[in-house]
């Protein structure tokens, strides 16, 4: 039987642990070899790093605080500008890998509340993606999308069925004989009371931060 | 240890991917014009679904969410009797690696995904221990057209000679599984390969040539400005090493360099004479595919028109 985590789906990334270290050994979304106790901060992932190149971004000091147990990393800024290029793990002379470490603090920085503000525009991909099966970029992406590219692709996003057509392409959305299978899977993981979790700590978080502006404090 | 001899050309379920769903879905009527020009045997599935990958690295997806989806898709290959699933994107790719090899080690969550799947009446989807492998049946349509790269520049139709290719192997392709890159994952020769058998002038080692894209998921839109400078420094060492194509395996990198191009143009006060392809549009091409009917260039950002016409 595996070491990693169970109980609630939160539970699975981010298993309640003493340690941010152990935390990070026993999630699911990191290897089961990860050598985070093996780092020798020798900065090979920090040399290799794009967002150390172009940010203040550390990632050999992050997993240094992580292996310290100081929890202060979680709602550090800085590691929201991982890349998920995973040249570190490449890199890890000791196959860590910060990329995945990033992964977990970033969701406990989710779970904390902290994170919030960096997917709540996502809330809604998850509801098409479990509708049509196809994962499409959320409204506000788009609107970003909008702006930076030219008519010629907006004519092309408005024409899409067609150009896949003419290229002997089916419809996008996905069959699934009528059972609404990605929407029970998601039920069923508890992805949907999560979001839901999440997208309610939002708006109240958004709420109170307005109130606190119409105060003026 | 994956080797070249291991590509299998048979049994293989071409994954669909959100990207060249929605973005060019020409990579796809390329991929499939080239496998059957080459005697690939492959099926498409209108059941499968895309892997989660963009909502998992946007931190919404957690890992058993995603898992599950994967282990639906790979229930869908094993009925259908395509169990070699190859995607066209290298972030496909290595999220149902993963998938499949914490289903295969990981009990617990094996039962739980199987015990999800009996509470929905999907019986059918469950999954076995072992039914699939994560080295055996997975891989990247890049690796198909290089297992079978000197065919592909055999039936060569086009003039490659004084054209400068450039490639970028994917980062979810390579950094990732590093131990199954057919090759040095500190240096993946598979793109440089294929385009040398087309007769192509292959520049090996540009400046930043494992850079990542810049795309980062969610960096593209929390650290736009971040995000594209590390593309325009990529795009800065292309054009220094005099590069006039640059082929990619992923089409998440292919919107960061086709469709940031003009944007990083107009916002850093420079110009590119560089033009950008997907390894399946490329040998499409090769094979004598047209450029708008199978390629689906015309949804680029970047016209090819002057670049195809030097190639006549």
């Amino acid at each position: 039987m595996s070491e990693k985590a169970t109980g609630t789906l939160s539970g699975y990334d981010t298993p309640e642990c003493e340690t941010l270290a152990e935390i990070v050994k026993r999630s699911l979304r990191t290897s089961d070899s990860i050598g985070i106790d093996r780092c020798i901060q020798c900065g090979a992932c920090t040399a290799s790093c794009p967002a150390a190149r172009f940010t203040d971004y550390n990632p050999r000091e992050i997993v240094k605080r992580v292996m310290e147990n100081d929890c202060s990393v979680i709602g550090d800024e800085t590691i929201w500008n991982c890349f998920y290029c995973y040249t570190c793990h490449l890199r890890c002379p000791r196959n860590n890998s910060p990329s995945q470490v990033v992964q977990v603090l970033r969701q406990l920085s989710i779970n904390e509340g902290t994170g919030l503000d960096k997917i709540d525009m996502l809330f809604e991909y998850g509801i098409i993606f479990a509708e049509i099966g196809v994962s499409k970029l959320p409204p506000l992406f788009f609107e970003q999308m909008e702006t930076d590219f030219d008519e010629h692709w907006l004519e092309f996003k408005e024409n899409l069925d067609e150009v896949r057509s003419e290229l002997g392409l089916g419809p996008i959305g996905i069959r699934d004989n009528g059972r609404g299978e990605i929407r029970a899977i998601l039920e069923g993981t508890g992805f949907f009371e999560r979001v839901g979790r999440l997208e309610q700590t939002a708006t109240t978080e958004t709420d109170s931060k307005q109130s606190f502006r119409r105060d003026g404090k | 240890m994956k080797t070249i001899e291991h590509i299998p050309d048979q049994g293989i379920l071409l994954f669909k991917t959100c990207m060249v769903t929605n973005e060019y879905p020409g990579i796809e009527s390329s991929s499939t014009y080239a496998f059957d020009r080459l005697g690939v045997d492959y099926f498409v599935s209108d059941e499968q679904s895309c892997c989660t990958g963009l909502g998992f690295y946007f931190d919404l997806f957690d890992q058993l969410s995603t898992t599950a989806i994967a282990a639906r898709n790979f229930a869908i290959a094993k009925k259908k009797g395509y169990p070699n699933i190859t995607a066209m994107c290298s972030t496909c790719y290595a999220i149902n690696k993963k998938a499949c090899s914490l289903l295969n080690g990981n009990e617990e969550v094996r039962t739980k995904i199987n015990s999800i799947f009996r509470q929905a009446g999907l019986d059918d989807l469950v999954y076995e221990q072992n039914s699939l492998d994560e080295v055996d049946n997975f891989y990247h349509v890049v690796e198909i057209f290089l297992s079978k790269a000197k065919r592909i520049g055999a039936l060569n139709t086009i003039d490659l000679s004084g054209v400068r290719v450039a490639a970028h192997h994917a980062c979810h392709y390579y950094k990732i599984h590093y131990d199954d890159v057919i090759g040095n994952p500190e240096n993946p020769q598979l793109i440089d390969t294929i385009a040398r058998s087309c007769g192509a002038d292959v520049v090996e080692w540009y400046e930043d040539r494992t850079l990542t894209c810049g795309a980062g998921f969610s960096q593209r839109h929390i650290n736009r400005e971040t995000s594209l400078k590390v593309t325009h420094a990529k795009l800065e060492s292309l054009k220094n090493a005099g590069v006039d194509l640059v082929l990619h395996m992923c089409p998440n990198c292919q919107i960061q360099y086709d469709r940031y191009q003009p944007v990083i143009e107009k916002e850093f006060g420079t110009k590119y004479d560089l033009v950008h392809m997907h390894i399946s549009q490329f040998v499409a091409l090769a094979l004598g595919a047209n450029p708008d009917k199978v390629c689906g260039f015309r949804t680029h950002s970047v016209p090819l028109d002057d670049f195809l016409n030097r190639l006549k």
